[in-house]
């Protein structure tokens, strides 16, 4: 190899370099706002860390399918998402045509009747759900509703972002979404003030 | 999408989340906005929404282990 061509090689070689460590800096800088999402995608705290794990030895690999400017947070959470499901997690078949009953309001005028106060004070409506209520009432629902409603209301993603990452039209994003916050409340509303 | 004019509250209800989560059109969403300036019965249940996401966020913002986060810098490629 000529001197001429192994400089060209050697410059290769560290700009390559220097792309993979910016590469690899950025997708741990976003490690926490990954894991928030992964944690309430699967059931325990073990599994999660396992899924990151996975998930961040998958895009250290396959960095180079990353294109530069696009949004590397969504990225890495396709991985983890498709992991999650490779990980043996059975696509359910959640019946979508079974009807909600319950409306958008369902659970604020249940909790508003329990309070029995019809001028309550919405922060202090909210106080009555437990902290605990929330966490077991996320896992309640089905996980193709809830893979959205992490997605959107934890990670913040807008639906083209979440359907992007899940691989699934917008408006199924946006009905799963829908079923799956109703399926909160209502989980919600059973804990908060029983089934009736 | 229906409007306004027939039963306004049950067309808030139904524009609630994708109001909330900046997803409707700008006609549809200056259309909620005037009737939550002008409806309490809604009013209320809008921030009753905006409190319980903040409240689930904030729930859902468990930290990542530090252990963990030692264990995913070890997967960096090592410099040579």
């Amino acid at each position: 190899m000529g001197e001429a061509a192994s400089e060209t090689q050697a410059r290769r070689l560290a700009t390559e370099a220097r792309d993979r460590v910016r590469f690899e800096e950025d997708a741990l800088a976003l490690s926490d706002q990954v894991y928030r999402v992964a944690r309430h995608l699967v059931g325990s705290r073990e599994e999660a860390e396992d899924l990151m794990q996975e998930t961040y030895a998958r895009a250290f690999r396959a960095w180079r399918s990353f294109q530069p400017g696009t949004n590397l947070r969504a990225w890495l959470l396709r991985i983890l998402t498709n992991l999650n499901i490779d990980r043996g997690r059975k696509r359910q078949r959640t019946p979508e045509t079974q009807p909600l009953e319950e409306g958008d309001y369902f659970l604020y005028n249940k909790l508003e009747a329990a309070v029995g106060d019809g001028d309550a004070d919405e922060e202090r409506v909210v106080e009555r759900l437990s902290q605990d209520s929330i966490v077991s009432a996320l896992s309640a629902v089905p996980h193709d509703f809830r893979d959205v409603v992490v997605l959107v209301d934890i990670g913040d993603f807008s639906y083209a972002d979440a359907a992007q990452i899940l691989d699934i039209p917008i408006g199924t994003v946006m009905s799963r979404l829908h079923r799956g916050r109703r399926v909160l409340k209502r989980e919600l509303a059973e804990e908060a003030v029983g089934a009736a | 999408m229906t409007s306004f004019a027939g039963d306004p509250c049950a067309r808030c209800e139904e524009v609630l989340q994708p109001f909330l989560d900046r997803e409707l059109s700008e006609d549809e969403r200056a259309l909620a906005e005037a009737h939550l300036d002008q409806c309490a019965y809604c009013r209320k249940r809008y921030r009753f929404e905006v409190s319980l996401r903040r409240y689930v966020r904030q729930v859902a913002a468990e930290p990542m282990p530090l252990e963990l986060k030692a264990r995913l810098a070890a997967l960096r490629t090592p410099l040579l």
